[in-house]
């Protein structure tokens, strides 16, 4: 509240304008890399890979593809409501999907399809809304937050499997579900293509969605306009949980099996898949069909490093320092933003 | 009257015309297209308390800041003991021996006082902390200014006139030869501020040139030597205290061609009963404050920077919390006390805040967005947003406010500040609220913009809401308020209505000027 | 306007207000009300009940406790550098393991710890420049460097743990020396005072509780605040590959997964030792107390016969608890929590 900030306005100086003229253009450019980049990356990346690498072309290896990318795919997209949020990232999703994979095997196992599903709706609500009354009640951070649910989660899967493997009946509706296909496409694909669609619809067509976006655009002009803001945050990290429910039964539906340890990396590979297509982890840009388009260009990548022989270190490695640099090239078209 | 700095000082009708130590010759300062201050020259000599006063806005912070070095001028030049200043370079301003003790606090919260003091300029040996001579400077310091505090104490601890007094200890540590104080006593009590203000006199007694910015005239009266008054970033006048009055200097900051726009006031409007009230509230920075406002009626809030309006207007509809009183709505015959923000909500409040980019709008959102957003519920059908519906909604409104160019899929972040402003409105519009609170409606907007929200804001009182503006905008206050309540140190100190409400009758009210004419 | 200038009342402060005169006790409660370590040592008094009650064996293996709390606590202790300053490193677990399969991939002992202690720094330096340069928040930057450091040391080892050269060294390593005290214990306490004494009697330490405290005014006071920030991460950095160093000669091996429990631990142990994640507030002496709490609990559960994985479950939810009671937290709790029961408007009777 200085008193020079109530400012008369007068006519502008030509050297005004012209400085404003260059600030536009660098932000310009730096902004079109973080938000449309993307697109371009992606057909690049796919050229390269069709061109240069052996076995990339072929039916059963973008079938191959296709099939990893959709458990990651619905987890990104799930995962999109926090990052939009404001929220960083759900660091929990890595023991919500095995939590799920197992519990869809064992329960229906045990009891039947239909008791596992509920029991998996139960247990992605409460990490939703453990980890949403964390960040959006006591106002913590969420990366330390969902970092301490990662380690309880997995731990009580653990404890509770003994890091056992579990196979789901032969002729069970499991492997049913995970062998069909309609047409050309396993059902798992279209699965993956139905949830993404509906949630992108949610994210952009509903009230909640509405309310994530503006929260992650501007906290306290949300709060103002009378939304109720922690009950936002829970909301986002409940999505993010179902998305995880559900990227975890596909996970398992494929391979008909469950163990603690299937959902390895699925941390930073969808943090990946949703910075690079274009969400800023600052909160209030993004749409979840970027995320997946995120996620073809992630999975591309892993495929080409598959191919070239590179393993799971390497590209951990790739995807760590492709996590930087796309937020990087995001911060950086924020600072030339004129604010 | 060369000669002697010392002696002349301590009293009105003397002044200290030996050379000055420091001198600010033609400074002008732009903020992109804004001129803020528009070529001053300014020159305090050693031993004087020089008062630099002026409205809000009218520059005095910013020449301030030009002398310390912290903002480089455009034009002209800051002179110290004769040398001329690199523009800009608060290192060397520092060295030269000019202090600033800026507005907001400077000081480290969980730091002692003596760390504080020191911070930046810790001695040291060998990299090693010194902390004897730490607290050696420290204390001598507090000495110098005469203020007495545990040495060891953290800053977080310390009220809030013991910690401007930790500040002002921090600028003297560094023995300087100028010492400038931005609003010192804006958050201090009566019994503080005359604490202060005999520091002062001590050190200028000592030989320490002191520029005070202040808009209170009792103050000024009370310790300077010389006055320089700034309007509109512009000087107009530079004088000795022994030739002005009060009354004169309060003539000096409002005295503009008064081309105030009586013509649009609201004739005979149409008040009701009592809408808005607030019994007893408290809050920091509010002092105990009832206040009412009927339907049909705009009420405006009247007052320097620092005063409290914000801060009482807030602690009413609850957007920040009360630590005391009521608010309280009556509607249609009933009476609810509110008792949080969402509540006020939805009891019919509308609230415009001050920060329109950090608090009212969703920047990287579109307008369509940013209108909608308080309007979801009305607009979607089972928690579905109705697109079309949202759109028409949208378009209706921003017409409505005359938003220019009406596309209300443009990203908001890239309207001017005007347009802004429209849209902040334009989406509690929607919602027919029976209160609007507007804090500080058009800083910031162009002319063509604000006269169209003056015309808006009209319309809402005319159909029958109850509207309060908080407005440091004189003009605008009188141009709009059926009653205007001045607020000084968060209390209310006077009240008046559209007929007996001027300029200079509101600005004696804001920075205490009449208590001068009392004694 | 009185113009008197003798008699004028100075302002009083909060003290003279609150005293009541009871000596000791009136003088001490401001110094102890204003203290952070309150958690942690509710936390280690817990922790010592427990343990004397169901596992005393705590206590009378007192070597293999204290090692554990000296490895947790030095890695809170870089932590806490940088969490001071408003940051965080997230990057330590794999730092950790990265410089361990360096010092590994040399022959010479001498050389290779070296060249892991360079790592640290190199490390740090970089997470610095994602940090004050680039200007990504440090929360993401870190966590990047983080999956990419993991995936480097799974790279350079060949995704199986690297015996070093000299086994014989590495066996020494884990003999005591002094007493009942290893190396790494030596190494902690030496680590702790010199962070001691580096936060508290030297400027460049002492300035970081500024720049986390009040950047802005750091800045306006003239402290090189990028500066800092530089050296706060290299610190961390280099007390993480030093940690990497110790565990993997006393393992005599290098293993590319280690460092995630003690990463864990160690960011409870800070928390709770009342290191504000805001910055500005905390002290060693907190983390001291809070690396004894969770070093302690770890043995106590491992000697229980406990799992790792319950154990993780364990101090995971202290983690959990620490990051939701600190007194932010807590504070925007209270005004949810007020909201929500207050929340709707009551009527009055009119009148």
């Amino acid at each position: 509240m200085t008193p020079e900030t109530s400012e008369k306005a007068r006519t502008r100086p030509p050297v005004a304008q012209v400085e404003e003229e260059l600030g536009k253009k660098a932000f310009k450019l730096s902004e079109w890399m973080a938000q449309q980049g993307i697109f371009l990356f992606t057909a690049v990346l796919v050229l390269f890979a069709v061109v240069f690498i052996d076995g990339f072309a072929s039916l059963p290896n973008l079938t191959d593809v296709f099939n990893r990318a959709a458990p990651i795919g619905i987890v990104a997209a799930g995962m999109t409501f926090v990052v939009i949020s404001g929220n960083y990232l759900d660091l929990s999703v890595v023991a919500q999907v095995a939590t799920a994979a197992v519990v869809l095997i064992a329960v229906t196992n045990a009891v039947g399809l239909l008791p596992a599903i509920l029991f998996a709706i139960a247990i992605a609500l409460v990490y939703g809304i453990v980890n949403g009354i964390a960040v959006g009640v006591f106002k913590a951070n969420a990366v330390i937050v969902t970092l301490s649910t990662t380690f309880i989660g997995l731990g009580v899967l653990r404890w509770l499997t003994g890091g056992s493997i579990y196979f789901g009946d032969s002729d069970g509706p499991i492997r049913t579900f995970g062998t069909t296909r309609i047409g050309p496409l396993p059902l798992a694909m279209i699965l993956f293509v139905v949830v993404t669609l509906l949630l992108s619809l949610v994210l952009t067509r509903t009230n909640f969605g509405f309310m994530v976006r503006a929260y992650g655009s501007n906290r306290e002009a949300t709060r103002l306009a009378g939304v109720n803001t922690p009950l936002v945050v829970i909301g986002a990290f409940t999505m993010s949980a179902l998305g995880a429910m559900l990227g975890g039964f596909v996970l398992a539906a494929f391979s008909n099996t469950a163990v603690s340890s299937m959902s390895d990396g699925y941390d930073f590979r969808a943090l990946a898949a949703i910075i690079v297509g274009g969400t800023s982890v600052f909160g209030g840009r993004g749409s979840v069909m970027r995320t997946l388009l995120g996620v073809v260009f992630v999975s591309v990548l892993t495929n080409i490093m598959v191919l070239s022989g590179l393993g799971f270190g390497f590209q951990q490695m790739a995807i760590g320092l492709l996590i930087v640099l796309a937020v990087s090239v995001d911060a950086l078209a924020r600072k030339t933003r004129v604010s | 009257m060369t000669g002697s700095s010392e002696s002349e000082h301590a009293g009105r009708g003397a002044t200290a015309t030996s050379t000055p130590i420091i001198e600010a010759r033609g400074i002008v300062k732009r903020f992109g297209g804004v001129v803020a201050v528009d070529d001053v020259s300014l020159a305090v000599a050693p031993g004087e308390i020089h008062g630099l006063v002026g409205e809000n806005g009218a520059g005095k912070s910013t020449l301030m800041r030009v002398l310390a070095g912290v903002l480089a001028p455009n034009e002209g030049s800051v002179f110290v003991d004769g040398h001329q200043l690199d523009p800009g370079n608060t290192r060397e301003a520092l060295e030269a021996g000019v202090s600033l003790v800026h507005q907001e606090l400077s000081l480290v919260p969980e730091m002692t006082v003596a760390e504080n003091i020191l911070l930046g300029s810790t001695p040291t040996r060998a990299g090693f902390i010194n902390g004897r001579q730490q607290r050696r400077i420290a204390a001598e310091a507090l000495e110098e200014i005469g203020v007495t505090v545990d040495l060891d104490e953290p800053i977080s601890r310390l009220s809030v006139a013991l910690r401007q007094f930790v500040e002002i200890a921090r600028a003297v540590a560094r023995k300087p030869q100028v010492l400038i104080l931005d609003e010192p006593t804006a958050t201090l009590t009566p019994a503080e501020t005359e604490y202060l203000l005999d520091m002062l006199k001590r050190l200028a007694s000592r030989g320490l040139a002191v520029a005070y910015i202040s808009h209170r005239i009792p103050e000024i009266f009370a310790i300077c030597d010389r006055v320089t008054v700034l309007r509109d970033g512009s000087l107009v006048a530079s004088e000795a205290i022994g030739d002005l009055t009060p009354q004169s200097v309060v003539q000096h900051m409002v005295g503009r061609d008064l081309q105030l726009d009586l013509e649009s006031r609201r004739q005979d409007p149409d008040i009701g009963d009592t809408v808005l009230s607030a019994r007893g509230v408290r809050a920091p920075g509010v002092n105990d404050i009832d206040l009412d406002v009927r339907a049909g009626e705009i009420v405006g809030l009247g007052g320097l920077v620092g005063a409290g309006r914000t801060e009482l207007v807030r602690a009413m509809i609850g957007a920040d919390p009360r630590s005391g009183g009521d608010t309280l709505i009556t509607l249609g015959g009933t009476t609810r006390r509110i008792t949080s923000y969402r509540a006020a909500i939805a009891a019919g409040v509308a609230y415009i805040p001050e920060e329109r980019r950090s608090d009212g709008l969703a920047l990287t959102m579109t307008v369509v967005d940013n209108i909608a957003l308080p309007n979801r519920s009305a607009l979607s059908r089972a928690f579905v947003l109705q697109r079309r519906r949202i759109a028409e909604f949208a378009t209706a409104l921003a017409t409505s406010v005359n938003l220019r160019p009406p596309e209300i899929e443009r990203e908001v972040g890239q309207y001017s500040g005007g347009n802004q402003q429209k849209v902040v409105l334009a989406k509690w519009l929607g919602r027919e609220p029976d209160v609007i609170v507007l804090d500080e409606p058009t800083r910031g907007v162009d002319v063509g913009a604000k006269v169209e929200i003056h015309r808006l804001i009209r319309e809402l009182a005319d159909g029958g809401a109850a509207v309060l503006v908080v407005s440091s905008d004189l003009p605008e206050l009188l141009e709009l308020s059926d009653t205007i309540h001045v607020v000084r140190d968060g209390r209310i100190v006077g009240v008046l209505s559209a007929a007996q409400a001027d300029e200079t009758a509101v600005m004696a009210l804001a920075s205490g000027q009449q208590e001068v004419d009392v004694a | 306007m009185s113009q008197t200038q003798t008699e004028s009342q100075q302002p009083s402060d909060e003290r003279s207000d609150t005293a009541t005169g009871d000596g000791i006790i009136a003088r001490v409660r401001p110094i102890l009300a204003r203290r952070t370590e309150g958690r942690a040592i509710a936390l280690l008094m817990v922790v010592w009940v427990f343990t004397l009650l169901f596992e005393p064996l705590v206590w009378t293996s007192y070597e293999v406790t204290l090692g554990r709390i000296a490895l947790v606590g030095l890695v809170a202790l870089g932590l806490t550098a940088v969490i001071l300053m408003g940051e965080l490193d997230l990057a330590v677990a794999s730092t950790l393991a990265v410089s361990g399969v360096i010092m590994a991939s040399f022959d010479s002992l001498v050389v290779g710890v070296l060249a892991a202690l360079a790592t640290g720094l190199v490390v740090g330096a970089i997470n610095a420049f994602f940090v004050v340069v680039v200007g990504i928040n440090s929360f993401i930057a870190t966590l990047g460097m983080l999956f990419f450091l993991r995936g480097a040391a799974f790279v350079l080892s060949g995704e199986a743990p690297v015996r070093i050269a000299d086994i014989d060294a590495g066996i020494a390593f884990g003999q005591s020396v002094i007493g009942p005290l290893t190396p790494r214990m030596l190494i902690f306490l030496v680590a702790f005072v010199a962070l001691y004494i580096f936060l508290s009697h030297v400027r460049v330490g002492r300035e970081f509780y500024a720049v986390g405290g009040n950047r802005q005014a750091a800045r306006d006071a003239g402290i090189p605040v990028t500066r800092r920030v530089f050296t706060g991460f290299m610190i961390s950095g280099f007390i993480a590959s030093l940690a990497g160093v110790i565990n993997t000669l006393e393992r005599t091996a290098a293993d590319p997964t280690a460092g995630s429990t003690v990463l864990l631990a160690s960011f409870a142990a800070a928390i709770i030792g009342g290191v504000l994640l805001n910055g500005g507030r905390g002290s060693v002496f907190g983390t001291l107390i809070g690396a004894s709490a969770l070093g302690m609990l770890q043995v106590a559960l491992t000697l229980s016969g406990v799992q790792v994985d319950v154990q993780n479950i364990v101090i995971g939810s202290v983690l959990l608890l620490a990051v939701i009671t600190d007194p932010s937290s807590l504070r925007a709790a209270a005004v949810t929590a007020r909201a929500l029961v207050r929340g709707r408007s009551e009527r009055q009777p009119s009148g």
